[in-house]
């Protein structure tokens, strides 16, 4: 089949309203989109307590964070594996091969993005920003609601690049999710299989998706940059 | 206020928990199978007709013959479909499978590019085939992640009195379909289970170059992970599939199922067998 | 105010180790007065105001706010934050329009159409009502400072602690927030404006404090001279 064939193939499998490829991809979506929700509040008020609050091993956790940065999403995945697979110390919870188990590992993935571009743009406001808050008489919870709107697009940044890391990721994917059809087979994993096929329609079709997404994000990740550099006083 | 935002978080948690929540493990039977197995189709054909009566969810996890025999031993599948007799026999001498069912069989190939640099369309025995392979130091792809076709191919080289370790010889690590490609790309030899080459074959400059040899045979079996290793297996379910593919309707689908027109499995169960899976 | 004094410090240390800025310094502010602190840069001006806003911690000091008198710093500093407003050299203008900044200062409690009147009277005082959807900071350095005047104005504190109210100004704006101070005087708000130079408030204070290495140096009688004639606006407690 030539790349030509394939993609047209592709192309009217994806418009055509394949059914089994519109699952693969909502599954995407369903467990990325549940993950990123959960790592954003707990890595949103761990950066902020990095960036904004004293205390002691303070910096060791940012450069721990900073660590984790780079941890390959397959040593997340194999790590998992190993607490969730029935031998594992947390076997009990028959979490592996489920979509909980791709959640978790996805969010493992975008904890440390979140914290850390979460941390860096926390830290870039103005300290006089939750000083004037509070002698305004802000509660503590309103000055942290206005730090966090004054590094809005900051913070919109790191969900949106870590939101487009674990979309795309597939190491951890695999061997959390099993790639099990209609359950936790997602657009990465689905990928790997048809090309180990030689299905490279829906290959394409399923990277072209992937690929109008990370520009997507991207596109919104410029744009929202952009928008930081002129708030900044 | 902190509290407040404490309380939105759990709940945040708890909210999206339950959108991501457990299924109903009871319901959910998981089988860890080949690759090949799974990219034949078979298992897309099958499975849909075994849960619309059963009323089980199978959900297939398509790994090597060595991985899901792992998953197995650790409890973290339910039930196993694989090809790989001493293998299977030594998991269930282990204790850690209940009884190896005979399922069906497809034999391997050996399949290689059109013009036969080593010459072993004309050979008379797969042990020939393999030592011509050996001497002509052809380019041969391996899949090379201890799977059963793997195991198989090692077998066969031994057999042959052929060390394959060399320049010519290329261990993938990557699924049947993955290295048949590679083999197609590179002009190389490699052993395929006929279940994936015909569903693969259309795509590929590689012809059948051997094929027939009993050595070549490659029956599949199914084993229950035994549930007094891991108690929290679903064993009836395990059984339930079992019985369902050995049995009268499940034997018959197999020897119905066609791809391009060819039957891919001869069923093979063994009537000796059933008798253990009277509930 | 039925309160002497708003503002009460006894015993105010600050400085880690041996070092011991202020000296034990006792400070009252009397309810209603304007006290102007003096003293070159690095006389400890700033430190003071953000001790007394509940900024900075201090290392000793016994505080009475209004007569309320809290031991543990972690209460006071609750206290003061909330009831004593610092206003910055350079006020910083959050990231939004004007009409933004004002309402921030306003407590939840506020019902929406007195928040609604507050804004635009603090606007109006401060001569920006025009300004409402203009991005703060887009302003100049003159208007920064009369919108952070209003939005302190719309946060109703006890005491109002200005840093350098008038420095980076040009002459204008200076007379404009100058003028702004007297009419909070005249409000009975009680301030604090330190000031490195202070020829430009010779009308304004009841009282200067010269501070000199964290120690009050000079405490100068307060003026006989008073200016009365500026004309008053409504205060905001007629709305409460």
């Amino acid at each position: 089949m030539t790349l030509w064939e394939a993609t047209d193939h592709a192309m009217r499998l994806l418009l055509g309203g394949d059914e089994s490829l519109w699952r693969i991809i909502g599954i995407s979506f369903k467990v990325s989109g549940i993950a990123i929700l959960m790592a954003t509040p707990p890595a949103v008020l761990t950066a902020f307590a990095l960036a904004w609050l004293r205390f002691p091993g303070r910096r060791l956790l940012i450069s721990l964070f900073s660590t984790l940065l780079s941890v390959p999403a397959v040593v997340v995945g194999l790590t998992l594996y190993l607490l969730l697979s029935n031998q594992g110390p947390l076997g009990d919870w028959r979490l592996l091969f489920t979509q909980s188990a791709m959640v978790a590992g996805q969010v493992v993935l975008a904890f440390p993005i979140l914290v850390a571009m979460g941390h860096a743009a926390l830290q870039s406001v103005d300290q006089r920003a939750w000083e004037t808050a509070r002698t305004l008489g802000a509660s503590f919870f309103k000055a942290f609601l206005l730090v966090l709107r004054e590094s809005r697009f900051g913070l919109l940044a790191a969900l949106l690049a870590a939101y487009g890391r674990i979309i795309a990721e597939v190491g951890a994917s695999m061997m959390l999710g099993g790639n099990i059809l209609d359950y936790t087979r997602n657009i990465p994993t689905a990928i790997a299989l048809e090309t180990s096929k030689g299905e490279f329609a829906q290959g394409i079709a399923l990277g072209v998706v992937l690929l109008l997404l990370a520009s997507t994000l991207n596109g919104l990740l410029h744009y929202v940059q952009g928008k930081g550099g002129v708030s900044t006083p | 206020m902190l509290n407040r935002l404490l309380f939105l978080f759990l709940s945040l948690i708890f909210s999206t928990s339950l959108l991501a929540g457990p299924q109903n493990h009871s319901r959910v039977i998981r089988l860890a199978t080949t690759t090949s197995t799974e990219n034949s189709g078979l298992l897309h054909y099958l499975l849909p007709l075994f849960e619309k009566e059963s009323g089980y969810r199978v959900h297939v996890i398509a790994v090597g013959t060595g991985k899901a025999l792992r998953m197995g031993r650790d409890g973290d599948v339910d039930v196993v479909l694989v090809h790989a007799r001493s293998a299977e026999r030594k998991f269930v001498a282990e204790g850690f499978g209940e009884h190896r069912f005979s399922v069906m069989y497809n034999d391997f190939v050996l399949v290689g590019p059109r013009d036969d640099p080593a010459g072993v369309r004309s050979a008379a025995s797969a042990d020939e085939a393999f030592r011509r392979l050996g001497e002509g130091k052809a380019l041969f792809v391996s899949r090379g992640d201890d799977s059963g076709t793997n195991k198989k191919e090692l077998a066969l080289w031994k057999s042959a009195g052929v060390h394959p370790r060399g320049g010519w010889y290329r261990e993938a690590g990557q699924g049947m379909g993955r290295v048949l490609q590679m083999a197609s790309e590179l002009g190389a030899y490699t052993l395929t289970d006929r279940g994936t080459w015909l569903a693969m074959k259309k795509g590929l400059d590689l012809r059948i170059l051997h094929q027939g040899d009993p050595m070549l045979f490659n029956p599949y079996g199914i084993i229950a992970v035994n549930p007094e290793r891991h108690p929290n297996v679903n064993h009836q379910g395990a059984l339930a599939l079992i019985r369902w593919f050995v049995g009268k309707e499940g034997q018959e689908k197999i020897a119905a199922f066609r791809k391009e027109g060819e039957q891919l499995f001869i069923p093979n169960a063994q009537p000796s067998e059933l008798a253990l899976l009277k509930p | 105010m039925n309160e002497k004094f708003a503002l009460e410090v006894e015993g105010l240390r600050y400085g880690p180790g041996d070092r011991n800025l202020f000296d034990s310094m006792n400070l009252r502010l009397e309810s209603g007065r304007c006290v102007l602190l003096t003293g070159e840069n690095g006389a400890g001006k700033t430190t003071l105001l953000r001790i007394l806003a509940g900024l900075q911690k201090p290392r000793e000091g016994r505080f009475r706010l209004e007569g309320g008198d809290f031991a543990a710093w972690k209460k006071m500093r609750r206290i003061l934050q909330k009831r004593v407003l610092y206003l910055h050299q350079q006020p910083y203008m959050f990231d939004g329009t004007v009409e933004y900044n004002l309402r921030f200062a306003l407590s939840r409690s506020t019902g929406r159409g007195a928040k609604e009147e507050l804004v635009e009277r603090a606007l109006e005082w401060v001569g920006m009502s025009g300004f409402r959807r203009k991005y703060a900071r887009s302003l100049s350095g003159g208007e920064r400072q009369r919108v952070a005047l209003a939005r302190a104005w719309l946060a109703s504190p006890t005491v109002m602690l200005l840093d350098e109210p008038t420095a980076n100004l040009d002459a204008e704006s200076r007379e404009r927030t100058l003028r702004l101070l007297r009419q909070l005087r005249l409000q009975g708000m009680t301030l604090v404006l330190a000031s490195h130079d202070p020829h430009h408030f010779t009308d304004l204070p009841d009282r200067i404090l010269r501070l000199h290495q964290g120690r009050i140096f000079h405490a100068a009688p307060p003026p006989t001279q008073k200016e009365g004639s500026a004309a008053v606006i409504p205060l905001r407690q007629e709305l409460a």
